[in-house]
């Protein structure tokens, strides 16, 4: 290496500061859920609430409304920033009315508003008649995981001042599975989607610095398109757009690892780290403790929080 | 009009029959192997043609060269195909490839929509071109025959893909121009078109058929069979 200079001897070379992350640029836009405000830098966890007795993942565990409010004492105990309450299972099975969603949610909405005045309260619902319940009982965001298959959302969302979370299902309809899908690109399919969604909410009313966006792995996808996102993810992040991501313990991990559903947990947490790295700012999660400590661990190694305590070879 | 068709391999066509789509677990090896010895079987009859048949968005023909993108299923295989060639096509073509097959091929789609005596004209222009033609037929059952099938479970699904296997077990194909259209979309029955091309490519007398596979492992039906015109030297020249 040439040195014009030829000046500084033996001294090291002065090496320029490595420039954290490679994604193109750091979002920079504040995400305001709630009352709260977020900076580029937090990292949120969205703990995952199921009001269902048949959800894929340990079903029925939450679906006794005691054992729900205990679920959200302990991941708020745990770190979470957020909890996202849903009545209906991702996957096909019996038709639930919306008055039965309404039924399973909306109350428990209340509740949880009443117990955690400051908590961020998602409603995971992808119809508007259920998020207009919600958001009139205290939740502040609307996660629609389909792709704005109910173009209402985005009204109500509007008409409460709540967020939206606007995701790439592929086109599919709600509560279907991926059959033989096939993108030219995978990532801009979802770019086009998600950013089209954003653009919508916003004509519609909602406050962009409540919109976030999500790439929605597994929903519309097979493995490998889940594979493509999460490796392009700072696409998405260089959007400006906050991004969420709902990985947890979710078939495109299973089927990387050959792994069942009990056994994905540390599959969910590599794919949560590369995904921080990469911009990603919510994180949806079954595991809050764990995610928690990926998170800060990202955020240190990145230089944005320092070590929770640093004595080492320090004394 | 005799028809000129020497021999007919009826396969299915889900992406997962691609070895590179599968990752590193052998996925359906029986599927795959019947779906190898009934290719293998139809270019025995040492045909002077093959014509690949898959359903695709609109009826029409493809370059004989064209190849399934495999990079639409999978974006880190960067081995691209020719964009926007149907799968039951892409698929075929894989098969003939793996097969060693170097000679003239045709391929031939048929749209999702189009109706049952369309499709059957279509297999009769391809019967009667003059060559000793060898049809490789690319057509799948319901996709809803599970909880756990892509289409979930829809109980007329059963029914559906066994008549289907009936007639073919029987060689009674003309009972393949009478199903249900409206039905078989609902099903997810993707390879509706493509079996009624196949019915009008062999009309009476009934062939002399065999199942080498008939299954619905992830819910999805598959059938593998082979199909020859009956009779001495029927389909020769």
């Amino acid at each position: 290496m040439s040195d014009p200079g030829g000046s500084r001897g033996m001294e090291p070379q002065a090496v320029p500061p490595q420039a954290g992350p490679p994604q193109a640029e750091r979002p920079q836009r504040v995400l305001r859920l709630g009352r709260q405000a977020f900076g580029p830098e937090r990292l949120l966890v969205m703990a995952i609430v199921n009001r269902t007795p048949d959800s894929f993942y340990q079903p029925g565990v939450t679906w006794d409304p005691a054992a729900a409010m205990e679920r959200v004492r302990v991941v708020v105990a745990e770190g979470a920033d957020i909890v996202d309450i849903g009545g209906v299972p991702a996957r096909p099975g019996d038709e639930v009315a919306v008055s039965e969603e309404i039924r399973r949610t909306v109350p428990f909405v209340a509740a949880v508003r009443d117990a955690y005045p400051d908590l961020v309260i998602s409603a995971d619902t992808y119809r508007h008649e259920v998020a207009r319940e919600a958001c009139a009982a205290g939740a502040d965001l609307i996660n629609d995981t389909w792709g704005g298959w109910d173009t209402k959302l985005a009204d109500v969302a509007a008409e409460f001042g709540a967020g939206l979370v606007c995701s790439h299902a592929g086109g599919l309809p709600p509560r279907t599975r991926p059959f033989r899908v096939a993108y030219a690109d995978v990532v801009a399919d979802v770019l086009r989607t998600t950013l089209a969604l954003a653009e919508r909410a916003v004509a519609a009313g909602v406050e962009p610095a409540r919109i976030v966006i999500d790439p929605a792995h597994d929903f519309g996808k097979n493995t490998w398109h889940s594979l493509e996102i999460t490796r392009r993810l700072a696409e998405l992040a260089a959007t400006g757009w906050p991004v969420l991501v709902s990985l947890s313990n979710k078939d495109f991990v299973g089927e990387t690892l050959d792994a069942p559903l009990d056994e994905r947990v540390a599959g969910t947490l590599a794919t949560t780290a590369v995904s921080a790295w990469l911009g990603a700012r919510v994180f949806r999660v079954h595991q809050v403790r764990e995610t928690r400590h990926v998170l800060r661990m990202v955020s240190a190694i990145r230089g944005d929080t320092p070590p929770a305590l640093a004595v080492r070879g320090l004394a | 009009m005799a028809t000129t068709i020497a021999a007919a391999a009826l396969c299915p066509s889900p992406p997962l029959l691609c070895p590179q789509l599968t990752g590193r677990s052998p996925v359906l090896p029986e599927l795959r192997a019947a779906c190898a010895q009934v290719v293998g079987r139809l270019l025995s009859q040492d045909p002077d043609v093959i014509v690949v048949v898959g359903p695709g968005p609109a009826t029409g023909t493809w370059a004989a060269d064209s190849r399934l993108d495999l990079s639409a299923f999978a974006p880190a295989i960067a081995e691209g195909g020719t964009g926007g060639v149907p799968l039951a096509l892409g698929l075929g073509a894989m098969l003939l490839d793996q097969a060693g097959y170097r000679g003239p091929r045709h391929l031939q789609a048929a749209g999702h929509d189009e109706p049952a005596g369309a499709c059957a004209k279509l297999g009769a222009e391809l019967a009667g071109s003059g060559d000793r033609t060898g049809l490789l037929v690319m057509g799948d059952g319901s996709a809803r025959r599970t909880l756990k099938a892509p289409g979930y479970l829809d109980p007329r699904a059963a029914g559906f893909d066994f008549g289907v296997e009936r007639a073919i077990r029987a060689g009674d194909l003309a009972a393949l121009l009478d199903l249900d259209q409206a039905l078989a979309r609902d099903l997810m029955a993707t390879g509706r078109p493509a079996w009624q091309v196949l019915a009008g490519a062999m009309p009476a007398p009934a062939p002399a058929t065999e199942v080498l596979y008939c299954d619905d492992p992830f819910g999805v039906a598959y059938l593998v069979a082979y199909l020859r015109p009956r009779g001495a030297e029927a389909g020769s020249r």
